[in-house]
């Protein structure tokens, strides 16, 4: 039985409470356990960096430290929450002085982090640590006719931490196969969807998910799959948005992958939360997994 | 320690070089000293002057051996490396064995490292006290001279190694000319025109391959690789393995029948970059030289499954012998030149632009055959159905060059041959050309005016570097098209540039086997994989091992006139160690006393240069003098210490330390038991 | 050794993870904006930016809306033949403006930062509702209608919180933030 540190991020919470529930019904399902942390705090997002370096640091080594308690290693869901995560490991690693101030700070909670925790985005744990094979094995309503877009965004794989493939990586598609559906090619599935732009620069956001929109209709996409709470909310929620700046009349379903793998292991709507969407579920998806 | 029982007379220069190290060490100071300090030592003479190296200042000393009757000399001054050979000559001269003089760098490692004066003038009497501890231990050396075979190596049939073969061929001495390909030509054969001149590559290549392929002093093997190097310079024993053809070559006349008959194709990934095909017997080309046909083993229906036999059946003279053994040569030569040339980087690994992903997108090798009349589509540019003629097309520089992520040096060629391409593109198709590039590097004679040429010929240039070329098109207008998204650095617009073919200036790499041929022959690689230089500004086609040269883009990205220019030049390198008959090499090599050595072969295997063999018949290792390049790795190693490095003696080193030791104490800079 | 810092040092020595002042290896090529999904929307280019501070043009740079437009998508830093963290040096642009309180006016970016930074000082955890009123008045009023119906309808569907979470050792999750920056100066 895999086990790992969850971190679930804030939006997991009520924003994006479907890819909680649809993450946490889809691993039990598939043998993986998924023990929230203790007490977590906000990861910072983006905009602690905008502040100040140090306290960002500061704020995800809390959470690191109190997972190296636990042993195991860290499994976000959320890009964001991810990659300040990981980095944050890396960088106290390599650098001795950033490691002290921040441990002075972490006394106050009586926490101190040594640096061993590996930090995982969620759908590494599909693609690797399951597999596609394993997933395979396990479904059993496969989403045949189902054309997904497979949304990486942006911060899984950028920046580079080895020399991994950050153009054109497959294994988003391979968890597409694997559950039986038809994976789209979709040139901007690298490209950035906005992120916080949509609060600070609303405009320029909405032009990039218009664009992403578009490119997933041109590609006859069924529904758009994202592995990113910020993501999928740019998406989705804000779609009605960009029909009204721009005229377009988009109705593409934004689903996280955690729900469409869940609806191929079987799992009802209401465990993945289905139903609290902006745009309705396509048909074809929708017949799937009706209780 | 025995002590040296007659005294030597020493004579001591210390060299103000101008500024450089009277400027920090009291020069007329330490001469006085050494004059007064080492006179025990044996320094009969200390004098100072202001550059030894000039004619003066060796007259100097060969004034003072004669009529002071030294016999050793001390120089302090600059590097050894820079005028060791000046002051052994000037001794030799006056009739001193030139190994019984010691250059002592007061400059590199004393005036140029510190600047302050009082402790560069201790360093200075240290070193020389040092170097005059030293020399009077030293003995006088011969150097050999080594005999040289006139015959040469060329390994490579690319226009570099054409044109060192044909130097060498003419001036009457004999080459061997070894290519890997089934013919000779290179790269070069496989261009369309070639920049600036736009001649057709192949009208002026074929000529020289054709003189190359049927001069009498040149014997060409082709389809063969060399396997072993022995021996060094004058004196080489190569081993070549001549490759079974599966053709009887004084039967063959070329006549092509066997390859129109041949039912297997292939594609043709070497010659025609994948572009075309060619048959399971086949010449790469139709100007091949030699124009005898090869048989791909890997693809032959016979070799695969035993049957077909057509090219035999039909060739008129029965000239297919299948199950041909491969040849082994052993030939021995002089020297070699080293002209193996380049890799096209692979533009897949840049997964952004879309190579191999996007039909569209083309490399250049891929777009010359392409151009060339010889080639798979006859000479017109089309997309890749082979009916569409691009209406826009865009020409990408630095793909793999100037990048960090792939490789950092910029590949020479890829801007002239980028514009080359923009001209070939408008005068036959009359499309719309953009080029995207960085920087305009056109460095060579009418370089410039062609790059004008294409300025006049109404090329869109684009300064900015190619972000993604991709196919995901969204605005009107650009349906079926490429996109190429690029910033124009100039004005600071991103462009979105709609596109029906992009060409890719691909890099020029090493070849992929270049680490183990420079290991073959003895030589060594930069961390780019080029092969090295003995110096970059001086000395561009020797390498560190005598004997050995480079010639062409495997020394570094280059373009045809400075191939040819560095074949030639490699060749008259060649034909002036050939001239001189026999060569001289440096005496302080390692010797192995044969009573004391007990056949242990550490030596054989610690020495970098593998210039030791181990005698079976005497059970004892043996230094090959010729190959020796005196760097004390064999000595360090022996156990018994049966190894002595003739002018580096242990009795010399310590010599050396303890006058240094010496003044040290003096100067009470340590403590001396 | 000079005594005054260069705007490009000042910069350089925000750049955490770079050693030295890796923008002087800029060759200009136009790679990070040619990419740069945003860039259309800048008033200088990433590209611009890296020349402007070589050149120590610091109000030019401040005045720019460039960083604040930034997405930190990382695609520039992954493409940039020199390996220059394209991405780093927005995020320590946006830091050094805020630090200086000089940045371009009309921007929502800076309020809203530090809006959110409070909220995380005040909780532990985010809670979206109360950025709102950082960023909902720079809207037109069809943007701020929209927005209200947007939030009403998350709302409806249970995807916006009424309730601010808080961890539960918050009193030491401030004294912790305290050990970093004075509270007072964050206030």
């Amino acid at each position: 039985m895999k086990e790992f540190a969850y971190f679930p991020g804030c939006s997991l919470e009520k924003m994006a409470s479907s890819y909680h529930l649809s993450a946490m019904e889809t691993t039990k399902k598939l043998g993986v356990k998924l023990n929230e942390l203790d007490d977590w705090n906000c990861c910072g997002a983006t905009t602690y960096f905008y502040i100040d370096e140090l306290l960002a640091y500061t704020l995800c080594a809390r959470n690191l430290a109190i997972a190296e308690k636990t042993g195991l290693d860290v499994v976000a869901p959320c890009s964001a929450c991810y990659k300040n995560m990981f980095f944050t490991v890396a960088h106290l690693k390599k650098d001795e002085d950033l490691a002290e101030h921040v441990n002075f700070a972490l006394e106050e909670d009586n926490l101190h982090f040594s640096g061993n925790v590996n930090v995982k985005h969620l759908i590494e744990v599909f693609a690797q640590d399951i597999g596609p094979d394993e997933l395979k094995s396990k479904i059993t309503k496969p989403l045949e006719g189902i054309r997904i877009a497979p949304y990486y965004g942006c911060q899984i794989v950028r920046p580079q931490k080895e020399k991994e493939d950050v153009e054109q990586p497959q294994f988003f598609e391979e968890i597409i196969s694997a559950i039986g559906a038809t994976p789209v090619n979709y040139p901007l599935k690298m490209r950035c969807c906005g992120g916080s732009l949509i609060i600070s620069s609303r405009t320029a956001a909405l032009t990039m998910v218009r664009n992403l929109l578009q490119s997933a209709v041109d590609n006859q996409a069924t529904v758009i799959a994202t592995a990113c709470p910020m993501c999928q909310v740019n998406l989705e929620v804000y779609q009605q948005q960009v029909n009204l700046e721009f005229g377009t009349n988009f109705s593409v379903p934004v689903m996280y992958f955690t729900q469409l793998v869940g609806l191929a292991l079987g799992l009802s709507h209401k465990k993945l939360g289905i139903g609290k969407e902006f745009v309705a579920m396509a048909p074809s998806l929708l017949a799937i997994g009706q209780e | 320690m025995d002590k040296k029982d007659e005294k030597e007379k020493i004579g001591v220069y210390v060299c103000h070089c101008g500024t450089n190290i009277a400027g920090v060490v009291d020069v007329s100071e330490v001469s006085t000293w050494t004059a007064e300090n080492l006179k025990d030592q044996g320094v009969v003479i200390s004098r100072d002057y202001k550059f030894m190296c000039s004619s003066l200042g060796q007259e100097l000393i060969e004034k003072d051996i004669k009529e002071l009757g030294l016999t050793r000399v001390v120089v302090a001054a600059c590097s050894p490396h820079l005028h060791e050979k000046t002051f052994r000559n000037a001794c030799s001269r006056a009739g001193v064995n030139p190994y019984l003089f010691e250059m002592t760098n007061i400059r590199e490692q004393d005036a140029w490292v510190t600047t302050d004066k009082a402790e560069a003038t201790k360093k200075a009497k240290s070193l020389i006290g040092a170097a005059v501890g030293r020399v009077a231990y030293q003995q006088p050396l011969e150097s050999l001279l080594v005999p040289i075979d006139s015959n040469v190596l060329v390994v490579g049939g690319g226009i570099a190694g054409i044109q060192a073969s044909l130097e060498i061929a003419n001036s009457g001495q004999h080459v061997y000319l070894v290519e890997r390909e089934p013919s000779i030509g290179g790269h070069m054969a496989q261009f369309d025109k070639t920049f600036p001149t736009l001649d057709c590559s192949a009208c002026i290549l074929t000529p020289k391959m054709f003189d190359a392929g049927n001069h009498k002093n040149i014997t060409m093997l082709t389809w063969s690789e060399v396997e072993k190097v022995e021996g060094y310079i004058g004196n080489f024993t190569v081993t070549i393995r001549k490759r079974a053809r599966d053709v009887e070559e004084s039967l063959c006349t070329g006549c092509g029948i066997c390859w129109e008959k041949c039912p297997k194709k292939v594609v043709d990934n070497v010659f025609e970059a994948g572009m075309g095909n060619r048959k399971a017997v086949y010449t790469p080309f139709p100007q091949a030289v030699p124009n005898y046909p090869v048989i791909d083993r890997e693809n032959c229906t016979y070799y695969l499954k035993g049957t077909c036999k057509a090219c035999e059946k039909f060739c008129p003279t029965g000239a297919i012998k299948f199950n041909q053994e491969d040849e082994i040569l052993t030939v021995k030569v002089g020297n070699i030149i080293l002209a193996t040339g380049f890799d096209l980087f692979d533009s897949r690994k840049i997964t952004q632009y879309g190579y191999g992903r996007l039909a569209n997108v083309f490399t250049s090798l891929e777009f010359e055959r392409m151009s060339n009349s010889a080639g798979p589509t006859a000479g017109r540019i089309v997309q890749r159905d082979g009916k569409t003629v691009p209406k826009v097309v865009g020409i990408v520089h630095c793909v793999g060059s100037r990048d960090k992520n792939y490789h950092e040096y910029c590949s020479a060629v890829c801007c002239m041959q980028s514009l080359k391409f923009a001209h070939l593109v408008k005068e036959k198709t009359g499309a719309e050309v953009y080029e995207f590039y960085i920087d305009m590097r056109t460095p060579a004679k009418t370089y410039e005016e062609f790059y004008h040429r294409l300025l006049e010929e109404g090329t869109h240039f684009v300064r900015g570097k190619v972000a993604e070329i991709s196919d995901a098109t969204r605005l009107p207008g650009e349906e079926g098209k490429l996109i190429i998204q690029v910033e124009d650095t100039l004005t600071g617009n991103q462009l979105r540039v709609p596109v029906d073919m992009a060409i890719l200036s691909a890099g020029l790499e090493s070849r992929h086997d270049a680490k183990e041929v420079a290991q073959k022959f003895g030589i060594s690689c930069s961390a780019d994989d080029w092969f090295i230089e003995r110096h970059p500004k001086l000395d561009p086609v020797a390498t560190m091992t005598d004997g050995v040269f480079v010639a062409g883009a495997c020394q570094g990205p280059k373009d045809i006139p400075n191939s040819v220019a560095q074949g030639a030049a490699a060749a008259a390198r060649v034909l002036s160690i050939i001239g001189q008959g026999e060569i001289e090499i440096e005496a302080a090599t390692a010797i192995v006393d044969e009573v004391t050595c007990v056949g242990c072969k550490q030596c054989v295997a610690s020495c970098p240069y593998q210039a030791i063999q181990y005698l079976e018949d005497k059970g004892k290792a043996y230094v090959q003098e010729a190959l020796c390049k005196g760097c004390g790795t064999c000595v360090g190693t022996c156990l018994p210490k049966s190894i002595t490095l003739k002018h580096f003696t242990d009795e010399q080193i310590v010599a050396e330390m303890i006058g240094a030791m010496r003044v040290m104490k003096s100067f009470e800079l340590m403590e001396v038991a | 050794m000079t005594d005054t810092i260069t705007f490009g040092q000042e910069i350089s020595n925000l750049l955490h993870a770079a050693e030295g002042e890796p923008l002087k290896t800029c060759i200009q090529c136009g790679t990070c904006s040619g990419t740069c999904p945003v860039a259309g929307y800048m008033d200088n280019s990433p590209r611009q930016i890296i020349a402007l501070i070589n050149l120590g043009k610091k109000e030019q740079v401040l005045e720019s809306n460039t960083f604040w437009y930034c997405a930190s998508c990382y695609h520039c830093t992954v493409r940039c033949p020199q390996e220059i963290n394209i991405t780093e040096l927005m995020y320590a642009l946006k830091r050094y403006s805020i630090w200086k309180n000089h940045y371009q006016e009309g921007l929502i970016g800076p309020t809203f930062s530090e809006a959110f930074v409070k909220m995380i000082l005040r909780g532990g955890r985010s809670f979206e509702p109360i950025l709102a009123p950082s960023y909902i008045f720079s809207f037109n009023t069809r943007e701020f209608l929209q927005e209200i119906q947007g939030a009403t309808e998350l709302l409806l569907k249970g995807r916006l919180p009424m309730l601010p979470a808080r961890i539960k050792r918050l009193e030491n999750f401030r004294r912790m933030i305290g050990r970093i920056i004075p509270m007072g100066g964050l206030e």
